[in-house]
C-alpha cells in the first residue's frame, strides 16, 4: 500500500513538473496569413528569344473581370477552406452526419435480418455514390490542372507555348508578382 | 363522408383516356426519343438563347399548367388527409416566403448578405426536414411498410447541405426538371398502364443522352458572360460554383432539362389527358364537388392567365429583371411539386 502510494506520488510529481516545463513552451508562431483565390482563368506560358525583359500580357477583358473579381473580395473558395474557415457549418454538419447515422443505427435495429441485408447495400451504396461525389467536387470534376503544366519545360526548351488554368490570389504584402507552377518531379522510368 | 384518397382517385380520367387510344405505346417512345435528342441537339447548340426563348415562352404557362393539375389532384374534403395538406401548405407558405425575403431584404439595405451560404443552408434544411415532415404523414396514411429510413436520408442530406450549401441549392437546380418526368410515370401508372414499361425504357435513354451531351461539351470553351443577362443565366446554371467546367455544357445541360420539365408539364400530362379539358374546371373535384368552390377556382385560373400575360409583358420590357424575379417567386412551384408528388406514391 505504502508503495503504491509512493509510485502515486512519483507519477504525480512527474506529471506536475511536466506541466511546468511545458508551460514555458513559446507560443506557437502565427501563421502567415493565407491567400485567397478570387479569378480563376486561362494562363498561356511562352518563350521569346527576342525579348529582354519578361512581359506579362493581360486582356482588357480579363483585366476588368479581375478588377470586379478583387472589387468584390469573394470568388470561389475551395470546400475545404469554406468548411475550415465556417466553424457554424462544420458543427451543423457535424450534427446532422451524427443524427443520420444514429436514425440509420436505428432504422437497421428496428428492421429485420433479411431487410438488413438489402439495407446495408443500400446504404453502401449512398456511401459510394456520396464518396464519388466527393472525389467530384474535390477535384472540381475535371482532369487535375497541373497535368496541363507537365510538358513546360520542354515545351519552354523547344519554344513552344504551353496553356493551362490558373487562380488569380490576393496575398498581403508588397512582394513581386510571382508564378507558381504545379510541376510534379518525374519518376525513374516515365 | 367521402374519403379524400377515393376523390384524388376518382379525378383520374382513366377510363375515357383508355379508351381512346390515338397512339401506340411504339409511337410515344418515338415521339419522347425524338422530343429529348432535338431538345438535346438545340441546348447544345445555342443554350443562351434557347435559355432565353424557352422561359419567355414557357415559363408562364408551365406554372399554369402546373397549378391546375395541382389543383385537379386536391380533394374537395380533405378527410384524414387534413393534416398532411396543413403542414404541406404552411411549409410552402413559409418556405416560399423567407426564400423571397432574403434578396428582397438585401436590396432594401435591410440585411448586408453577411453569411449567405448560412441563410441558404438554413433555408435547404428546413425544407429538406418539411419534405421528411410530409413522406413519414404519407407514410402514415398509407400504413404500407416502414417509411423509418427516411429520417436517417434526410439528415444525411442536411449534412451535406451544411457541408456546402451553395453546391446543395445548384443541385436543386439540376434535379428539380427531373420531378416533372416522375410526375408523368405515377400518372402513366394509373391511366395508361399499358405504356409504363415503354416509358421507363425511354427513361433509361436518359443517362445516355446527358451523358452523351457532356462528354461532346466537355471541351467547349467558356461561353461569353459579357453581359448581365448571359452571366445571370451561366449563373444560375453553376459557372461560378464550378469553373473548372465548361459553362456551355453547364447552361446546354440544364436548358435541356428545363425543356424536358416545360414538355412534361405543357404537352406530355395534357396529352394524355391527366388535365382533362383545360377550360373545364368541371373536372377538378374542389369545384365539382356540392359543396365546392367551382366560381372561385373559374377565377383563380383565370387570374392565372393574365398573371402569365403579365410575365410575357415583363419579360418583353426587362428580361433579366424579370428572368430574376420569376426564378425567386417560382420556388413555389418547386415546393408545391413535392405533397402532390407524395399524394400520388
Amino acid at each position: 500500500m505504502k508503495r503504491t502510494l509512493l509510485s502515486i506520488a512519483a507519477v504525480g510529481a512527474l506529471l506536475a513538473s511536466g506541466i511546468y516545463s511545458f508551460g514555458d513552451i513559446a507560443r506557437p508562431k502565427p501563421s502567415p496569413a493565407e491567400g485567397k483565390v478570387i479569378f480563376y482563368s486561362g494562363l498561356s506560358v511562352t518563350s521569346d528569344p527576342k525579348a529582354y525583359e519578361a512581359r506579362l500580357q493581360i486582356s482588357q477583358e480579363t483585366l476588368k473581370r479581375l478588377q470586379e473579381a478583387a472589387a468584390r473580395e469573394g470568388g470561389t473558395s475551395s470546400l475545404s477552406q469554406s468548411i475550415m474557415h465556417s466553424s457554424t457549418r462544420t458543427m451543423m454538419a457535424g450534427m446532422f452526419m451524427f443524427l443520420a447515422i444514429s436514425f440509420a443505427g436505428v432504422w437497421l435495429a428496428r428492421s429485420n435480418q433479411k431487410r438488413n441485408t438489402k439495407a446495408v447495400a443500400a446504404v453502401l451504396a449512398i456511401a459510394f455514390m456520396f464518396g464519388l461525389a466527393t472525389v467530384m467536387v474535390r477535384a472540381n470534376a475535371g482532369p487535375p490542372g497541373y497535368i496541363r503544366w507537365q510538358n513546360l519545360p520542354q515545351s519552354l526548351k523547344d519554344g513552344k507555348e504551353t496553356a493551362g488554368g490558373v487562380q488569380i490570389e490576393l496575398v498581403p504584402g508588397d512582394q513581386n508578382m510571382k508564378l507558381i507552377i504545379p510541376l510534379r518531379p518525374k519518376r525513374e522510368g516515365e | 363522408m367521402e374519403r379524400a384518397e377515393n376523390i384524388s382517385i376518382a379525378a383520374w380520367p382513366r377510363t375515357s383516356a383508355r379508351q381512346r387510344p390515338r397512339v401506340s405505346a411504339k409511337a410515344f417512345a418515338a415521339i419522347l426519343i425524338g422530343s429529348a435528342i432535338v431538345s438535346a441537339a438545340m441546348a447544345s447548340w445555342l443554350p443562351l438563347q434557347m435559355s432565353i426563348a424557352t422561359v419567355f415562352l414557357f415559363a408562364g404557362p408551365h406554372n399554369w399548367f402546373e397549378a391546375r393539375y395541382f389543383l385537379m389532384r386536391l380533394p374537395a374534403r380533405f378527410g384524414r388527409s387534413r393534416n398532411f395538406f396543413i403542414v404541406a401548405f404552411a411549409g410552402i407558405g413559409t418556405l416560399t416566403l423567407a426564400y423571397v425575403s432574403l434578396p428582397v431584404m438585401y436590396y432594401a439595405n435591410v440585411w448586408s448578405g453577411a453569411n449567405w451560404s448560412n441563410a441558404i443552408a438554413v433555408w435547404n434544411t428546413a425544407m429538406v426536414l418539411w419534405i421528411g415532415a410530409l413522406v413519414l404523414m404519407r407514410a402514415r396514411q398509407r400504413r404500407n411498410g416502414d417509411w423509418f429510413w427516411v429520417l436517417p436520408i434526410a439528415f444525411a442530406l442536411c449534412a451535406a447541405n451544411w457541408l456546402s450549401p451553395e453546391m446543395f441549392s445548384l443541385a436543386i437546380v439540376y434535379v428539380h426538371p427531373l420531378v416533372a418526368l416522375w410526375f408523368l410515370d405515377r400518372h402513366l401508372r394509373r391511366t395508361k398502364p399499358e405504356w409504363l414499361s415503354t416509358y421507363r425504357r425511354c427513361l433509361m435513354f436518359l443517362p445516355l443522352l446527358v451523358a452523351g451531351m457532356l462528354w461532346q461539351l466537355s471541351r467547349t470553351s467558356q461561353l461569353a458572360d459579357d453581359n448581365g443577362l448571359f452571366w445571370r443565366i451561366t449563373q444560375h446554371a453553376g459557372a461560378e460554383l464550378l469553373p473548372n467546367i465548361s459553362s456551355h455544357m453547364l447552361v446546354s445541360t440544364h436548358v435541356f432539362l428545363e425543356m424536358l420539365h416545360y414538355g412534361v408539364w405543357i404537352i406530355a400530362l395534357p396529352l394524355i389527358g391527366a388535365t382533362g379539358a383545360i377550360w373545364n374546371v368541371k373536372t377538378i373535384p374542389i369545384a365539382s364537388h356540392s359543396r365546392g368552390f367551382p366560381k372561385l377556382i373559374a377565377a383563380i385560373l383565370i387570374f392565372s392567365l393574365f398573371v402569365v400575360a403579365a410575365l410575357w409583358a415583363g419579360f418583353s420590357v426587362n428580361y433579366a429583371a424579370t428572368r430574376d424575379i420569376y426564378f425567386t417567386v417560382a420556388i413555389a412551384h418547386v415546393l408545391a411539386e413535392a405533397p402532390f408528388l407524395l399524394r400520388m406514391i
